[in-house]
């Protein structure tokens, strides 16, 4: 009968990629009506042994027990009739269907036109949804469309899609990730209240203040293997921490304080519309300094991209001026931008930051292939191509199997980030963007990006770092400059900034109004 | 994943033999389904792939009228091959700026129609009438190709739609220019061009053999060497290869995508209307009106069978040409439609489509073989544990 | 008038059951530009069936053309198989496998053509169909100006008018519908509902298949009374103009296809009033073509495409 007592068992889990064990002999139980925590840092198996629970994975060893019985859940929709669901850290919504389309896609309640012809009947279903919705306080808009309502309302949307097939255990993959300090407070609150309606909740994390606020349990992850299992109770953060990163880790040290030289970027009521001509930066005006580290913080999807793509030339401004070093750079190509000094790790590094079907080497000139002394009169000197990659790759420690001839397509996402940043860096530009840097990179490769920004910083580079982890920006920021609605709602330097100011502000409420999400 | 791959997915699937090992494996598939269709209409295919050789001049006929030899035949396979290898090597360039050229026969039958009535309808000497020829198809191909690629640069136009009613257009254009001005009422063709202006001279002395002079068969695989140097060692080839990668990237790394894709569609349609001029004042004499030719289409599969790599479109082109020539005399000897030349040329163009899938099963074979996880496959994971 | 109305509807609703066919394929997230090989290759399926057992039915017989309408649409889908089979499991470029598909279509609709000709009936490379009978409806034809919709009207233009107002319930009314157009707009989320990507993609491009060959049957019944190479006169391609015109969506495609159909019947009107020599109709005949080039420069920069048009859907992503 003590079985009854666990809603999900693995038992002695193993799942190899090729080279990588990715869970070594993992034996997880999962107790009904739970908030259960898997904690771990990027790459130490966690998203791998939910998609094994989930139906995308087959175990390769191990054995699967649910509500007491042994089972191979083959499919999603297998899963879902074992009422699993699972929220994933990227949204899989339908952009141009409604709130309820997307819902009840694959469960569309049929009605038959004049008895006859079957059809989807949206009225029932929107009616059910706004049911549902009020049900677990869940407040969504049943006939928005996906792609007009923000993140927040998307992530409801997938808790309800979970909720409307009924499903008992619910998986949430990095929830946090994409929310505001005051949308995150507000998810935890339905976590709880999900609790109290009875599901279990698998709460996929490394943020250890969520987990400490909201979890009853708490295993850890490293290198696929199970390193702990905790009562968050009587555990703290810091035993926690240690723990899931195997080793003490230092707290990274706060930048040296520097001295601020001249302005180096002057951005003068930019303006930027999007493909349907509706505005998403909204006359935005700040300056950065040699020295400086100025960053962006915001949810996703504020704007913070768009400055920073005008900036650089990838996207058209509407109206305003952006001055780079004194020069008026506004109608500047890119070209002309990269030789003036500006230096662009982007966002998206393998759409934008490289061609991935390229060997290394020709990554690494991207920026410099045409000039001397690669370029000679329009002919590209392969020996100083592969010379140059050699010395970066060396630098930077960039692991790629084959030297400066390997396929960049082939590399583990944190050495394509390393060798976007090494080329980056070695433009010698004297302004450099980041977007996002050190996105889903584990701890090691985000110290190493961290500590590459402030050397640049200390070399007197005037920096603008876009991110939407809050804590990175407070890691290294001189100045914040928050956005939210496509403008510049707050510049102060960090100093002056509390993380629930900054917080606040994210949220388009400033430090008077209430948040009422 | 765990299944070991089959030995056939191996073999296709090892990155260094494939560039051969896969338009082989293509040319052997067609072959073998056009077999079946030859055996199921009762004809044996080893004697019809054998005929198709003699027909093109690589084996020996049986017999021969007078003046006429295998070198005639092969002499008039070069003639045909030459504008075969233009036209492949302009679907190649395109291709490798990730743009796809299907308006090839419209620039051809441009260029041809163009360089005839202004030099071929002249009397300019051959020294003279020769280079202006070329010099004029390169430019009328050119111009055509320039005009797909702005369409699809400024209107954001799909290349391939807007090529096709290009093509339509000019040849109801030209076809009616021919027929109301230029219309040759014996042969129903346009008028002949003069002997001096076309390219390939005829009845050429070859001791007791008469034959075509193929001239620009030279100056096709001279180009040839020329796009191989172009695309693999200049900064135009960056650019261009960079742009057909992945044209958000090049874009970030400051290319111009833009004048890019204009430029690389425009030296398409140039190669395409040297095409032109050596089918129409080269390998004919004449323009048929109203009809497109059928190399601008073959050439698509030549590209895709050499792999992108200019100089193994010179093989496949004359693997395409060698069938395209040899069926009608296969056609007399095992008596079916010498249409099911276009038929093999199709298959093979069907499994050389294929190719990106042996590719990436390739890719994914690597990956069982040096378990380096292959980034592209967690790509919008974040987390991504593998 | 009356002409320019029933030669423009003769046209124009062959090309809308064909560029129908490619929104289907299309909003599941699959580029069809095999629309000219499928309308070829099925009205080929429909040819043939005729010439083997044309004998069996009276000259003009009507039961002979609905089967062998049956029979293209079953024509078009199998062929459309296999860009199915290229764009769904072999991960074949979807834009080079419809070119593909289109020259394999063209060389071996025509070589079996002239085999099947040769060695069988002895006759020409054509296969003759001759034209459809043609009906008025009574009262309605009767009306002034309006009433030409009603004259003189092939009975395939009746069928393709059903047939649209079915698809056009079933891709926005049923499950199915919702679940192609959400295969187009995020597989994702379709693969996450437990619903099969692939297999919802390989329907609708059959059902692609299937609309085609109806309008390139529709075609050899009309305006070249028999099945020959000359079926292929980038109606394939005009159709997909007119879906990008149409913005991927039904009822726009519908006035896409009517300005196409009528613009040409207009043209050859005019040509015939004007008293033009029979050359000049070749001039007239790039009308469609410089139309489409026209739509495309004003349209093609505001429209959007579907989402995930294009993509390969790989499951083992995830």
């Amino acid at each position: 009968m003590a079985e009854q007592e666990y809603i999900a068992e693995m038992r002695h889990i193993t799942k190899r990629f090729p080279g990588v064990v990715a869970n070594n002999d993992i034996s997880l139980s999962i107790r009904k009506g739970e908030i259960f925590a898997l904690l771990g840092e990027n790459g130490a198996g966690k998203s791998t042994l939910m998609s094994i629970l989930f139906g995308l994975y087959e175990p390769d060893e191990g054995e699967l027990i649910i509500r007491g019985k042994p089972v191979r859940i083959s499919s999603p929709s297998h899963a879902a009739k074992l009422s699993i669901g699972m929220v994933h850290q990227h949204f899989r919504l339908v952009e141009n269907f409604t709130v309820t389309e997307n819902i009840v896609l694959g469960l569309e309640p049929t009605r038959r036109l004049l008895g006859l012809l079957p059809y989807v009947d949206l009225k029932t279903a929107n009616r059910e949804i706004a049911e549902l919705s009020r049900r677990y306080g869940l407040e969504v808009e049943p006939t928005a469309v996906i792609e007009e309502i923000g993140v927040s309302m998307r992530q409801r949307v997938e808790i309800l899609k979970m909720l409307y097939r009924g499903a008992e255990i619910l998986i949430f993959d990095e929830p946090t990730a994409m929310l505001a300090p005051q949308e995150i407070e507000y998810l935890l609150k339905i976590l709880l209240s999900l609790r109290e309606g009875g599901k279990t909740i698998i709460l996929i994390s490394h943020k250890l203040a969520e987990i400490k606020q909201v979890a009853d349990r708490c295993a850890i992850l490293n290198r696929g293997k199970l390193v702990g299992l905790f009562d968050v109770a009587d555990t703290s953060t810091q035993q926690m921490a240690s723990v899931m990163v195997g080793r003490e880790l230092a707290p990274e040290e706060p930048p040296p304080p520097m001295e601020f030289g001249a302005e180096v970027l002057r951005v003068d009521k930019l303006n930027v519309l999007n493909i349907d001509k509706f505005p998403v930066v909204k006359d935005v005006s700040f300056g950065v300094r040699a020295g400086e580290i100025f960053a962006i913080a915001g949810v996703d999807g504020n704007g913070q991209v768009e400055v920073a793509d005008a900036i650089a030339g990838l996207a058209k401004l509407h109206s305003g001026t952006i001055t780079l070093a004194g020069t008026d750079i506004t109608g500047a190509s890119i070209r002309e931008r990269t030789e003036l000094g500006l230096a662009f790790v982007p966002e998206d590094r393998q759409s934008t930051g490289l061609v991935l079907d390229f060997a290394l080497d020709r990554n690494l000139a991207l920026r410099r292939y045409y000039k001397l002394p690669i370029n000679v009169r329009g002919v590209l000197n392969n020996r100083a191509i592969s010379d140059d990659a050699v010395g970066l790759i060396e630098q930077y420690d960039i692991r790629a199997g084959r030297g400066g001839a390997t396929q960049v397509r082939s590399m583990s996402g944190g050495n394509q980030q390393k060798a976007i940043v090494a080329r980056e860096i070695e433009t010698g530009a004297g302004l450099m963007i980041f977007v996002q840097p050190t996105r889903g990179l584990d701890i090691g490769a985000t110290r190493a990006i961290h500590r590459h920004i402030l050397d640049q910083r200390a070399l007197g580079k005037a920096i603008l770092l876009i991110s939407l982890e809050l804590d990175e920006v407070m890691a290294l920021a001189d100045t914040v400059g928050v956005m939210y609605g496509g403008e510049m709602t707050r510049i102060a330097p960090l100093s002056d900034l509390s993380y629930d100011e900054i917080g606040a502000y994210m949220m388009g409420v400033g430090n008077s109004a209430e948040v009422t999400e | 994943m765990k299944k070991r791959p089959h030995i056939f997915t191996r073999l296709l699937g090892d990155s260094k033999l494939q560039p051969f090992v896969i338009p082989v494996f293509s040319v052997v598939c067609s072959l073998a389904a056009a077999s079946i269709v030859l055996l199921i209409i009762g004809r044996n295919p080893l004697i019809a792939f054998r005929s198709i050789l003699q027909g093109a001049g690589l084996l020996p006929r049986g017999s021969y009228s007078a003046g006429k030899g295998m070198l005639t035949d092969l002499l008039n396979t070069l003639s045909a091959l030459t504008p075969m290898i233009f036209a492949a090597l302009g679907v190649t360039v395109a291709f490798k700026a990730g743009l796809f050229n299907i308006g090839v026969s419209g620039q051809m039958l441009f260029a041809g129609y163009i360089a005839s009535v202004t030099i071929g309808y002249s009397d300019l000497p051959a020294y003279a009438a020769r280079p202006l020829v070329l010099l004029i198809g390169f430019a009328c191909g050119a111009l055509i190709g320039a005009l797909i690629g702005l369409l699809k640069h400024r209107f954001n136009i799909n290349e391939v739609v807007s090529s096709i009613m290009i093509n339509y257009i000019l040849q109801y254009v030209i076809g009616f220019f021919i027929l109301t001005r230029h219309i040759d009422p014996v042969s129903r063709q346009s008028v002949a061009v003069s002997a001096a202006a076309r390219l390939v001279p005829q009845s050429v002395h070859y001791g007791t053999l008469k034959g075509d002079l193929p001239l620009c068969i030279l100056l096709a695989i001279i180009v040839a060497f020329i796009l191989r140097f172009v695309i693999n060692r200049t900064r135009y080839g960056f650019d261009l290869l960079a742009v057909g990668a992945n044209p958000k990237a090049a874009r970030y790394a400051g290319i111009r995508v833009g004048s890019t894709v204009v430029t690389s569609m425009t030296l398409s349609g140039a190669l395409a209307g040297l095409a032109g001029v050596t089918h129409y004042l080269g390998y004919y004499n004449s323009i048929q009106p109203k009809s497109l030719t059928s190399v601008g289409f073959d050439s698509i599969a030549v590209s895709l069978l050499g792999n992108g790599n200019p100089v193994g479109v010179l093989f496949s082109s004359l693997l395409v040409t060698v069938i395209d020539k040899g069926s009608t005399y296969m056609s007399s000897m095992v008596k079916v439609e010498r249409e099911i030349a276009a038929v093999i040329t199709g298959l093979i163009l069907l499994f050389s489509a294929c190719g990106a899938y042996f590719k990436y099963l390739a890719e994914r074979n690597q990956l069982a073989a040096t378990g380096e996880p292959a980034n592209s496959e967690k790509k919008d994971d974040g987390e991504g544990d593998a | 008038m009356d002409v320019v109305i029933i030669d423009g509807l003769s046209y124009a609703l062959p090309l809308l059951c064909i560029a129908i066919g490619g929104i289907y394929s299309e909003r599941s997230g699959v580029t069809n530009l095999a629309l000219e090989g499928l309308l070829g290759a099925g009205a080929f399926i429909g040819a043939l069936f005729v010439a083997f057992f044309g004998g069996y039915f009276p000259t003009g017989s009507l039961p002979l053309m609905f089967i062998a309408m049956a029979c293209a649409m079953v024509g078009g889908a199998l062929y459309a198989m296999l860009h199915g089979l290229l764009c769904v499991k072999f991960r074949a470029n979807q834009v080079i496998s419809g070119v593909v598909i289109n020259i394999l279509a063209m060389a071996i609709t025509v070589f079996l053509t002239r085999q099947i000709n040769s060695t069988l009936f002895k006759s020409s490379d054509k296969i003759q169909l001759g034209v459809s009978p043609r009906f008025d409806v009574p009262w309605l034809s009767k009306i002034p100006i309006i009433g030409a919709v009603f004259k003189s009207v092939y009975p395939f233009e009746v069928i393709i008018v059903a047939v649209v107002a079915i698809m056009w319930y079933i891709l926005y009314r049923t499950r199915f519908g919702m679940r192609l157009r959400a295969c187009g707009d995020n597989p994702h989320a379709v693969d996450s509902a437990g619903l099969s990507v692939q297999r919802t993609r390989f329907a609708a491009v059959m059902i692609s298949g299937a609309l085609t060959g109806l309008g390139g049957i529709s075609f050899a019944y009309s305006i070249s009374a028999n099945f020959s190479s000359s079926i292929y006169t980038g109606a394939g391609y005009l159709a997909i103009a007119a879906l990008i015109f149409g913005n991927w969506k039904i009822i726009p495609t519908v006035g896409a296809c009517l300005l196409f159909g009528l613009a040409r019947s207009g043209g050859y009107r005019l040509a015939n009033v004007l008293a033009l020599p029979s050359s000049f109709s070749d001039l007239i005949m790039i009308l469609p073509y410089v139309l489409t080039l026209l739509v495309l420069i004003f349209f093609s920069g505001t429209n959007r495409a579907p989402r995930a048009l294009g993509e390969i859907y790989d499951k083992g992503k995830r």
